[in-house]
């Protein structure tokens, strides 16, 4: 275990190293929320919803911060993968499902943390519906946080998986691509999912891509009631525990067939 | 004549040699479809529950979207050697390279690469104008076929000249800069929808200094019979050309840019 904690603090520090394009990315982030942002204003001001904007402009907002999140990936492992330097990585005396876990749950947290924490500031200094708005109640807040953190372990099993086929198929671009936009589409990345249809959410929710950072966002805005709680998170804990156990099993047969790109 | 023949060369030798690996570019191709159908997905969505956005109905916005689909992937995919590999061209030195050659820069670099996986995206846009104009009884006569043409292609340079500015930067600086981005991907989210559902900064930064409200929105708004600002016909047929102006713009930027250029030397 601390072999895994280390290397977890070593992802973590590397991952602040650059800054120059943290700050790139933020600006973008923050451009791409305030279209989004204004084109949800005029739509609602045609034809006002049960759902408030001030709801789904906090959507907004904190999927653009998280963004990174849902889409950062081991770009290291991903050239190992095709030179063949994986072969180093699998003769350390530690579980490479562990070792690549900790890894990617580092940059995942650090990089959305550095871009969060401004986007949101910022987010929170704009005015009343085209902002942040508060948390629900203390107790959403709380809960939400909580939720963030199994999301996170939700996601980076899935990134996991993601890796495993990648291994398989040595070409990063097909596979990877495809998981990649399911996840940007049923996260509520393109479209805020408390948007789709309600008769659709009723299936989407229940997904796994719906635990990483949609079931946050429903907590803190009060979507989902904190009485509710118990279930997202028991929903949660479940889809990352089943995530970790489907990637360990790729991962162990990976192993058993495993052909290095020698050179 | 001679330039047209050697990029139309190029690009049959660069999409022969990605059809080698045809289950790769299979997959590559439907990932494609999935992202551009997704996008669609997400206008359709965002019309059932709306029904509208301002005086636009749901075909309107269906015939917005497929125009920005099919003119941005036109775009990334016979422009990729501007909109994709250029920041890698320096990075790598492999720019020296063209340096050597009797043909322009930028023809060589747009000679370079092509991405024909673009093609599902841009079939997704066809439909989706299809779809719009049956949906907003678009009464076709060859001047507004004519005008939709214009607007496609002058949209092309348009979208080109914009990735430029990150190729610019990219001679200056060798890093890939992608805050430039945000004007060519954020423009491509933003104008899918039509102009004056933005507040007044928007509209002006996508209308001045990156004008896809005049190469698209104003030609498209004409075509569809309700013209933005009751602008007067003629305008719509000239505003496009401000796309081909942004791309020669930029690329004397370019050709000055490549004065200062130095090779990393790898």
């Amino acid at each position: 275990m601390k072999a895994y904690r280390s290397i977890f603090r070593l992802r973590l520090r590397m991952e602040t190293q650059y800054r120059g394009a943290v700050l790139g990315g933020i600006v973008c982030q923050i451009f791409f929320g305030l279209i989004l942002v204004a084109l949800y204003r005029a739509l609602y001001a045609g034809k006002p919803q049960a759902m408030p904007l001030s709801h789904i402009t906090t959507y907004v907002w904190l999927q653009q911060a998280f963004f990174r999140m849902l889409l950062a990936s081991d770009a290291d492992l991903m050239d190992k993968i095709r030179t063949g330097g994986i072969a180093y990585d699998l003769c350390r005396p530690l579980h490479p499902y562990g070792f690549y876990y900790a890894r990617i749950m580092a940059q995942k947290l650090m990089g959305s943390l550095l871009r969060a924490v401004p986007m949101l500031l910022f987010a929170f200094w704009l005015p009343t519906g085209w902002g942040l708005s508060l948390p629900a109640s203390p107790a959403a807040l709380l809960l939400s946080l909580a939720a963030w953190f199994l999301g996170l372990g939700c996601v980076c099993a899935m990134e996991n998986i993601t890796m495993a086929f990648t291994m398989r198929t040595l070409d990063p671009r097909g596979i990877q691509a495809m998981l990649n936009l399911l996840m940007m589409i049923l996260s509520g990345n393109v479209l805020p999912l408390t948007l789709y249809p309600d008769r659709w959410q009723k299936v989407i929710t229940f997904l796994p891509y719906a635990q990483m950072l949609d079931a946050p966002i429903r907590l803190y805005t009060g979507v989902s009631m904190p009485s509710q709680a118990c279930q997202v998170l028991l929903l949660q804990a479940a889809w990352t525990a089943l995530l970790i156990f489907l990637g360990c099993v790729l991962w162990q047969r990976n192993q058993r067939r495993l052909i290095i790109q020698g050179g | 004549m001679d330039t047209i023949r050697l990029y139309i060369r190029s690009m049959g030798i660069l999409i022969k040699s990605q059809l080698q690996y045809p289950l790769s570019f299979l997959l590559q191709t439907l990932a494609q479809l999935i992202m551009e159908g997704g996008e669609m997905l997400a206008v359709i969505l965002l019309v059932d529950r709306f029904d509208h956005l301002n005086q636009w109905s749901a075909g309107d916005l269906y015939f917005f979207f497929g125009l920005m689909s099919v003119t941005f992937y036109l775009s990334e995919c016979f422009g990729r050697g501007i909109t994709g590999n250029f920041p890698s061209m320096v990075r790598t030195g492999q720019l020296d390279t063209l340096l050597l050659r009797p043909r322009g820069i930028l023809t060589q670099v747009m000679c370079s690469a092509v991405d024909p996986r673009r093609i599902t995206c841009i079939a997704v846009g066809t439909v989706s104008l299809i779809i719009g104009s049956r949906m907003a009884h678009i009464r076709w006569s060859p001047a507004r076929a004519l005008l939709l043409a214009e607007s496609i292609a002058c949209g092309f340079w348009l979208i080109l000249g914009l990735f430029l500015i990150e190729a610019v930067l990219c001679i200056h600086s060798v890093k890939s800069v992608e805050i430039a981005n945000a004007l060519t991907y954020g423009g491509r989210s933003a104008c899918q929808y039509p102009i004056d559902a933005f507040p007044r900064p928007l509209r002006c930064l996508f209308t001045v200094i990156a004008p896809f409200a005049l190469v698209m929105h104003i030609p498209a708004s004409h075509i569809l019979g309700k013209p933005l600002f009751s602008l007067p016909a003629w305008v719509a047929y000239v505003s496009p050309l401000s796309g081909i102006l942004v791309f020669g713009i930029m690329a004397f930027a370019f050709s000055r840019a490549m004065r200062f250029y130095r090779s990393v030397g790898s």
